[in-house]
């Protein structure tokens, strides 16, 4: 069932006991995690965490740790599964669920006693109706009672054609639940995201912060980033997120009353969609994101011009572009961001940036938003043998707090390697015409002896990826049609095992983030007997064994023709 | 030169690094031992001879007490410093010694160890009175700033029962908001980290 | 902290015990025996017959030097250790922080000062060289330990002495001490040393 007092049915519920927390693979997760990480410290919630990658993880996690506790709260995990049948768990456990994934699953909504949803009711569900999914089972009893029992033939026929009656609006009914089902459950999409919901707790009681804000500015931030929320969408929740850093902002900024340096400052402010450009060298960063990468097809040679030409435009001299940007020119540095935009417009880059945030403190750190997803994701993303993914987990986890700079940056420069990589593979496969379109969606296969193949089997990195193939494919295409098309990208997962990890997105056309593709897999993997394993929360990303993948693509060209 | 087997001992000591213990050296002991009897008997026998009127053994006599005194320093440094070094251990590893380690001792002094833990458990139980119920001294080496820690679980421990009879599962990666005094020494083990 | 090893019980100071204090009362003197010890000729590698004869050069170590020379009867006369002597105190007054000291003897400072003893004319040079020697080293030692964190320090600590690394590594745990609590990680319970350094060696010796 939803909740809609998050404070009093789940707060004040679990405040006094052992509390298990599993968190998702994401850096909005993560985000989520450390807000309430926070508030739990301050009321000696004991809990425990468990980094989560997938269904059959949750499954163990649960039974690992599930002795003696009676609270739950999954994060960005489990929502769109039916978790009392997968779990199994004794009566007096209560799930609490913030998960962005959608949709969510019935028997989760219309459970009341075990399973809390905690979800903004804001949020765009399209629940179906309880009459029309469930029915007590009555009905299905007295067709075996009637068959046994030995009444007067009159009264039977009597019976019968009741029985039958009931038999046919039976049937009904369940074609028209199926049909509701199919609708409800053919796109998955995202809700609003958990760390907001986290942060909206903590506001709600007052233990509100501006490294709560920030945490919660950086997961609506990676939603944006990876395409998991809609602009509208993403224009509301800045705007409330808005508010929220005017209020704990607000300070008349005299000379009596100057903060230290130390503390944290955020502001809103319009960013532009270079990644990491602060970091990085202007250049660079021009290279590596994708909006202005495809705009000037920065893969071709004319393209590399037209870049050369835009900077000369700007009046930005090449040697303090490829510099750090830290280290450019002063006076550069304040005037590039009017500059930039100004011949943004010019050269047709009109879309160049997004409402975001920017975090200070110290005389080093200025950090926004967007950067810190990067980063962050980065880390947790890193492919490196130093550490088990779950380890990575955990630096993610912490590269968060403050007093953890040094991760950040090095997980900032493991972003920058994500990035080159993806920028990289996109402009190989641009060049060598790889992006097939296969009629009903566009499609990419990183073949196995790609060196940098471990990079995409993360999978946020082969979302970013996916984004970026199919913008620059889009870019690319004289076909209007391009831009209807969605986007499967495979690439390679384990060697040893065979396996490799499937991603789908929606056509670049659409504005919303319903993507179709998680049933069409399944169907597809139906249809042909596919090996394929459904593990992660985001069904339209799967494993599969690589040697079934061209009957399963055969099968799934077929299904969506 | 008399006295080099002895040295050698301490050399022994000397390189092994902070934190472990080479093996007893029972046979270089032997050998230190055997070295004192000779020197000892030839003294007794010079000087023997020199109450006897024999002139000039003095020196001989000198030089070999000198070597005697020298490697009786040697052998009780040896027993003093490698006790020091498992006292310490007692405090750093706690009252059970990984076996390795344990290996290394010789007979007495695991007798030792076990009676130093003995006195330093009745003398902790002793604090605060009959009725006080004592104090862990090697809890709170640093001042405790807050109840619960969170901590990071370095390695798979298995089940751990905290003291109000709750069972949790240290698992490696997972994380845990825990009582301080409950976790204090599986950090110092090395098994949590703790999480500022 | 509580423990009762204090960190560094036998290095600052000399005692009965000490294993610094022993190896360093183990390095070697020239000597020269005055009157012949009978029977004991097999001390001496060079020597031929039982006896030690009279006039018979040879290395000691301190302890059995000092034991054969005291006041009342000198069995044994000795010399200065080269290091000790005119052309290493010249050296030393020239520019004492580019000697390796390490190399003129691993307890350079506490064997001087044993080596007072013996009542020596230079002696009192020897004092003064010493003394001009730690302080001239002293403060470079002081700034190398307290500006670099993190850094691998042998090539610093090789030249010195075994005094002289005692008071690198004190500046160095001051150093890191700081900078933890600096960056508010002073509180944080650490895994004792013993136990890390006892993980790491069992690693190493698994693989």
């Amino acid at each position: 069932m939803f909740v809609t007092d998050i404070r009093k049915e789940f707060y004040d519920k679990v405040v006094h006991e052992r509390v298990l927390v599993l968190v998702a693979f994401d850096v909005d997760a993560l985000c989520a995690c450390k807000i309430l990480q926070y508030l739990f410290q301050c009321d000696h919630v004991q809990y425990t965490i468990v980094p989560i990658t997938g269904r059959q993880e949750l499954e163990n996690a649960f039974l690992e740790h599930s002795e003696q506790v009676k609270y739950v709260v999954m994060i960005n995990c489990g929502g769109n599964i039916n978790i009392l049948e997968t779990l199994q768990p004794a009566e007096h456990v209560i799930f609490f669920i913030a998960d962005s994934h959608r949709p969510v699953d019935l028997v989760n909504v219309y459970n009341d006693d075990q399973v809390k949803l905690l979800m903004p009711t804001t949020d765009d569900f399209d629940i179906p109706a309880y009459d029309d999914l469930f029915k007590d089972d009555e009905s299905d009893d007295d067709s075996g009672n009637e068959s046994d029992s030995s009444a007067p033939s009159g009264k039977r026929r009597r019976l019968d054609e009741e029985v039958l009656e009931r038999r046919r609006e039976r049937r009904l009914w369940e074609e028209k639940r199926k049909q509701i089902l199919l609708d409800y459950e053919e796109f998955s999409t995202y809700g609003t995201s958990s760390a907001m919901i986290m942060f909206d707790l903590a506001w709600k009681m007052s233990k509100d912060s501006n490294d709560l804000l920030w945490w919660g500015i950086v997961g609506l931030t990676d939603q944006y980033i990876n395409n998991r929320v809609e602009r509208g969408k993403y224009m509301t929740d800045v705007g409330d997120l808005h508010k929220h850093t005017l209020r704990l902002n607000h300070r008349n900024e005299d000379d009596d009353n100057t903060v230290s340096v130390d503390c944290m400052r955020i502001y809103f402010d319009e960013e532009l969609k270079l990644a990491l450009y602060r970091h990085w060298s202007l250049f660079e960063s021009l290279k590596h994101s994708s909006y202005p990468a495809c705009k000037f097809k920065m893969w071709t040679v004319k393209g590399q011009q037209k870049m050369h030409e835009f900077l000369a435009d700007m009046g930005l001299p090449l040697v303090q572009v490829k510099q750090k940007f830290t280290s450019m020119d002063m006076g550069l540095k304040e005037s590039f961001k009017g500059l930039f935009t100004a011949s943004c417009e010019k050269y047709g880059l009109d879309d160049i940036s997004f409402g975001s945030f920017i975090a200070q403190y110290g005389y080093k750190n200025k950090l926004c938003a967007a950067d810190v997803v990067y980063a962050v994701n980065g880390l947790m993303e890193c492919v490196e043998a130093e550490k088990s993914a779950t380890g990575y987990f955990l630096e993610a986890l912490d590269c968060l707090s403050r007093q953890n700079v040094k991760k950040l940056l090095r997980g900032l420069d493991l972003a920058k390697r994500q990035l080159t990589t993806i920028m990289q593979t996109v402009h190989s496969f641009i060049d060598m015409k790889q992006i097939i379109s296969a009629g009903p969606f566009l499609y990419a296969y990183i073949p196995e002896g790609h060196p940098d193949v471990k990079f995409f089997s993360r999978p946020n990195c082969l979302g970013m990826l996916a984004y970026f193939m199919q913008e620059a494919y889009v870019a690319t295409s004289r076909s209007r049609r391009s831009t209807l098309l969605p986007m499967v990208v495979a690439a390679p997962l384990n060697a040893e095992t065979g396996s490799a990890l499937v991603i789908g997105i929606p056509p670049k056309a659409e504005e919303s983030t319903k993507n179709f593709f998680g049933r069409a897999f399944e169907q597809a993997a139906i249809q042909t007997n596919s090996r394929t394993l459904h593990d992660n929360f985001d069904t339209s990303i799967i494993e599969m064994k690589s040697e079934d993948r061209s009957k399963f693509f055969d099968a799934l060209i077929s299904l969506l023709s | 030169m008399y006295g080099e087997k002895a040295v050698e001992l301490i050399r022994q000591l000397h390189r092994s690094p902070d934190g472990s213990l080479p093996p007893f050296n029972e046979d270089g002991i032997r050998q230190v031992l055997e070295e004192m009897r000779v020197l000892f008997e030839q003294n007794q026998a010079d000087v023997n001879k020199t109450v006897d009127g024999a002139p000039g053994l003095f020196p001989g006599v000198q030089l070999r007490h000198a070597a005697l005194e020298r490697n009786k320093r040697c052998l009780l440094a040896y027993m003093f410093n490698r006790m020091e070094r498992l006292r310490a251990m007692r405090w750093e590893f706690g009252s059970v010694l990984p076996p390795d380690i344990k290996y290394n001792l010789s007979e007495q002094e695991i007798q030792w160890f076990s009676r130093y833990n003995k006195s330093l458990a009745a003398y902790m139980r002793s604090i605060g009175g009959p009725s006080g119920g004592g104090l862990d001294l090697t809890q709170d080496l640093k001042p405790p700033k807050s109840l619960y820690i969170e901590v990071r679980c370095l390695m798979d421990h298995g089940e751990f029962e905290t003291e109000d009879g709750t069972i949790l599962l240290l698992k490696k990666d997972s994380q845990h908001f825990l009582q301080r005094s409950q976790c204090e020494h599986l950090i110092r083990q090395g098994v949590l980290e703790h999480i500022l | 902290m509580f423990a009762p090893c204090v960190k560094y019980p036998t290095r600052l100071r000399e005692n009965y015990f000490s294993i610094d204090d022993i190896l360093t009362t183990q390095e070697k003197v020239p000597c020269k025996f005055q009157s012949s010890v009978l029977g004991l000729g097999f001390l001496d590698p060079g020597a031929e017959g039982t006896d030690l004869a009279a006039g018979t050069a040879m290395e000691l170590p301190y302890w059995l030097a000092r034991a054969l020379c005291s006041r009342k009867r000198r069995i044994v006369t000795v010399e200065m250790p080269k290091p000790y002597r005119e052309g290493y105190r010249q050296i030393l007054s020239a520019d004492a922080n580019v000697v390796d000291l390490h190399k003129l003897g691993p307890y350079y400072y506490a064997f001087g000062i044993y080596l007072q003893s013996f009542g020596q004319p230079d002696a009192g040079e020897i004092s003064n060289t010493l003394l001009q020697t730690f302080s001239t080293r002293f403060r470079r030692i002081m700034d190398s330990a307290q500006n670099c964190l993190n850094e691998d320090t042998t090539a610093v600590t090789g030249k010195l002495d075994e005094l002289e690394r005692v008071l690198f590594r004190v500046g160095q745990e001051g150093l890191t001490a700081f900078h933890c609590w600096q960056s508010g990680q002073s509180a944080k319970i650490v895994p004792s040393t013993m136990v890390t350094n006892y993980r790491k060696r069992k690693r190493q010796d698994g693989d």
